[in-house]
């Protein structure tokens, strides 16, 4: 028995360390993000300065713009406009072109002046594979 | 041919619930006909689905656009190499491959297992039969990749074929996303062999080690050809995606990772079994949790619930999926509560520093490692029910967790084995242990020296370095005491030792595989990057290196247009490699496709991206990463494969007339 007494304090003392890492791990804000769409950003209204979202919606075609290693660009949901400012530093990827309809996933924070600061980009290209055609043949 | 390839596929509803129906009758009457009947009605489920596959593959060959599978994924111009396996580019045709990995394992399983294990084959066949019978549904009903294009002419809908496809997706042209899938999902569709074993030794009450023997080599193929398929997803990610990483903690990577988890629990706990006949119940869960990860990977990757980047989009078959899932994990609960009493361990855990508790850690950290991963990558669903808020817990969170508990498994990799059964005594390990301690504390003073600071990188660099001493001399202390024995030299005797007990020396091998791992995930810690715009003729540095804009490219062929970057390296004046960045158009999909270019050696991946044009389109933005150690994670895969194929030989007999070929099981 005090071996087992030995093994089951043991694995307690691992458990409660992880469990640790797990708490503290969503006690860093960077690492929890919230996902919300351009309009409910715009409805959380000063909160969401204080958040570390990710924001999905439709990249407004043509509204790319780069200038040097900076790049700007708008996403919408419906009426709602949001304002991008790239600030990441991987490479953009390929589905993210101003010819394209893409929907756009931007990781970052929204700054005091409205403008969005973007540190990730996913641009999902479902338009173009499997939807289109799946549609047609509903 | 696509008429012929549906009423084929259809076939394989009425085929698998017939086999199933058969499997149970023969279970509950225990007649042999019906077994046998059972067994036919595998072959023939592999049978038909074979024939759906080569009709689609037929139609994916000779471009025939009024399927909408075909047109979605292929072109004319498309290669044909990337034509045949454009099978399982997308979501339905890969859902019959899925289908069709299960249609093979029942059928050799049926096979295999014609002359034995008569009492457990009813159930087996049963099991591996109601998951065929679960993939055919999905594919026959939901997504069928026969399925034709429709036209809607007012007030009807009416058949037509486009004059060229969309073309298979750029990011998909790649030779490892090319056998990723396939690999992978013999790996997840593998664990339904271990599974229906278990869950016909509980059925059936026959609980001793039978089940156990059959799948041994059953769940080391599968295990090895998840962390195959997991690292080829890696490797495509890496060179394919061009964000200078193989691993982010998407939820789509994790999906794969979980089953892995679970099944590599089972290969350590499977052993305490077989040798104490402790963790029966622990055992069943493990393979149980092994299977119900497989299909919850298959599931996540497809129902659009956890949104990621690789994911399939929204398929509609959450709802379907989400109750078999529901329902097999309340049958195999069920089945294990009334089984409990039988499954009572023999004997009782002796000591804290044993190989029984060595084990007993381990399943411990894999259990955890599987939770975080199961709670990180569910946690904006949960969160979701719980707050109202979607909030997704990124690649830090993760890292916080796993990065702990990886370190601790690395070093019961090297701690474990030279445990004793029962207890080991404070002496043995004074002396198995003080060498490796000593050279892994040296290692780390050198590595401060050289100015690394880093806790978790030194630690890791010391666990592998010890881990790698112990590994290193269990090879050799084997070799010597049978050289002095045999008369044989050195490197024979270290043969003739591992292939007298491959389970033992594969594992080794494999654990040095994970090692040369952890020496690659490691060299994360200490990547670094720059970004540029360049003309021909600027340059800009990186570490020691100094990267030269050569000249700006243009080609074209008929699949697509390209634009690259000739770039070259120098490190103190003296050239080291050109790199060639590239930017590619695909005409068909109209999708533009970055191909990055790595300069790779063992200390350091060099990896240049194109990302992107200036306005003017006269200069071009240039991104490069410097990856410490990134092949060491390929190195170790290759390793981890042959350590698995090694442990799977059967042991040499010392006899040379007893037959090689019934010595398998140690």
């Amino acid at each position: 028995m005090k071996n087992k007494m030995k093994f089951v304090i043991g694995s307690v003392v691992i458990v409660l360390a992880v469990i640790v890492l797990a708490v503290q791990g969503l006690q860093e804000d960077a690492t929890m993000s919230y996902s919300k769409s351009v309009s409910e950003v715009q409805l959380l209204g000063n909160r969401a300065k204080s958040l570390s979202l990710k924001v999905n919606g439709q990249l407004k075609k043509g509204s790319i713009i780069r200038n040097n290693l900076d790049l700007d660009f708008i996403i919408t949901e419906g009426e709602s406009e949001l304002q991008i400012h790239y600030i990441g530093k991987d490479p953009i990827p390929d589905t993210f072109n101003n010819e394209m309809d893409a929907e756009v996933v931007v990781s970052g924070r929204l700054a005091d002046n409205g403008v969005f600061n973007a540190e990730r980009i996913q641009a999902k290209c479902a338009s173009k594979y499997e939807a289109d055609y799946s549609s047609a043949a509903n | 041919m696509a008429d012929l390839g549906n009423i084929l596929l259809f076939f394989l509803f009425p085929v698998s619930v017939f086999t199933a129906l058969a499997a149970l009758a023969a279970g509950i009457t225990k007649r042999r006909g019906l077994l046998e009947a059972a067994r036919r009605g595998a072959y023939a489920a592999f049978g038909v689905t074979t024939l759906a596959v080569l009709a689609l593959e037929y139609l994916l060959v000779t471009s025939d656009f009024s399927i909408e599978y075909v047109a979605s994924n292929t072109n004319y111009a498309l290669p044909m190499f990337y034509k045949i396996v454009a099978l399982w580019a997308g979501h339905n045709g890969s859902l019959l491959l899925w289908t069709w990995i299960v249609t093979i394992f029942i059928a050799i399983v049926a096979y295999q297992n014609r002359r034995k294990n008569n009492d457990l084959m009813p159930y087996v066949l049963l099991m591996m039969a109601v998951t065929m019978v679960f993939f055919s549904v999905l594919s026959i009903f939901i997504s069928n990749p026969f399925d034709t294009l429709y036209q809607d002419m007012g007030n009807q809908l009416q058949e037509f074929a486009v004059p060229d496809g969309r073309g298979l997706n750029p990011l998909l042209q790649h030779p490892a996303m090319v056998i990723h899938p396939p690999v992978l999902f013999i790996g997840y569709v593998g664990s339904v062999v271990p599974f229906a074993f278990a869950i016909a030794a509980l059925i059936t009450g026959k609980l001793g080690a039978g089940w156990i023997h059959t799948t041994r080599r059953w769940a080391l193929t599968t295990w090895g050809f998840l962390a195959a398929g997991i690292v080829l997803g890696g490797k495509w990610a890496y060179v394919e995606l061009g964000w200078g990483g193989y691993w982010a903690w998407d939820p789509v990577e994790n999906a794969s990772l979980l089953p892995w988890l679970t099944a590599t629990a089972y290969l350590h706990s499977v052993m305490i079994q077989e040798r104490k006949g402790m963790l029966k119940v622990w055992n069943m869960t493990l393979v149980i949790a092994t299977y119900l990860l497989s299909i919850f990977g298959t599931f996540l990757t497809r129902s659009g619930i956890v949104s990621s980047v690789h994911a399939f989009s929204n398929s509609g078959l959450g709802p379907a999926f989400s109750v078999f899932l529901i329902l097999s994990t309340l049958f195999s609960i069920a089945l294990l509560l009334y089984r409990r009493k039988d499954l009572k361990p023999d004997e009782e855990l002796q000591s804290l520093v044993s190989r029984e508790s060595g084990f007993l850690f381990n399943n411990l950290l894999f259990l955890l490692a599987t939770i975080a991963v199961l709670w990180g990558t569910l946690f904006p669903v949960i969160s979701e029910i719980f707050t109202g808020d979607q909030i997704t817990v990124g690649p830090p969170w993760f890292n916080n967790i796993m990065i702990p508990i990886g370190l601790a498994l690395l070093l019961l990799t090297g701690v474990g084995p030279l445990l004793a059964w029962r207890h080991t005594s404070v002496e043995t390990l004074k002396r198995s242990f003080g060498w490796p301690i000593l050279g892994s504390f040296i290692l780390v003073l050198v590595l401060i020296g050289f100015g690394i600071r880093d806790g978790w990188s030194l630690g890791s660099f010391a666990i592998s370095f010890f881990v790698m001493w112990t590994i290193v001399v269990e090879f050799v202390k084997g070799a010597r005491i049978r050289g002095r024995n045999s008369g044989e030299n050195f490197l024979k005797a270290v043969y003739m030792l591992s292939r007298k007990n491959t389970r033992r020396y594969g594992g080794y091998i494999i654990h040095a595989a994970m090692v040369v791992m952890f020496i690659g995930f490691t060299g994360n810690a200490f990547n670094s990057e720059t970004r540029a715009e360049v003309d021909e003729g600027d340059f800009f540095e990186l570490g020691p290196y100094k990267f030269t804009a050569t000249s700006i490219q243009h080609a074209q062929n008929e699949n697509y247009s390209s634009e690259y970057l000739e770039l070259e390296m120098t490190r103190n004046g003296k050239f080291v490699a050109q790199l060639k960045p590239e930017k590619r158009y695909y005409f068909a999909s109209e999708q533009p496709s970055t191909e990055v270019d790595i300069y790779s050696t063992l200390r350091e991946d060099i990896y240049a991206v194109l990302s992107g044009m200036s306005n003017d389109g006269e200069r071009v933005i240039v991104q490069v990463y410097r990856n410490p150690f990134v092949r060491m994670v390929w190195i170790g895969t290759f390793l981890l494969v042959f350590g698995t194929l090694f442990a799977m030989l059967p042991n040499l007999r010392e006899t040379k007339s007893a037959s090689p070929s019934n010595g398998g099981i140690v």
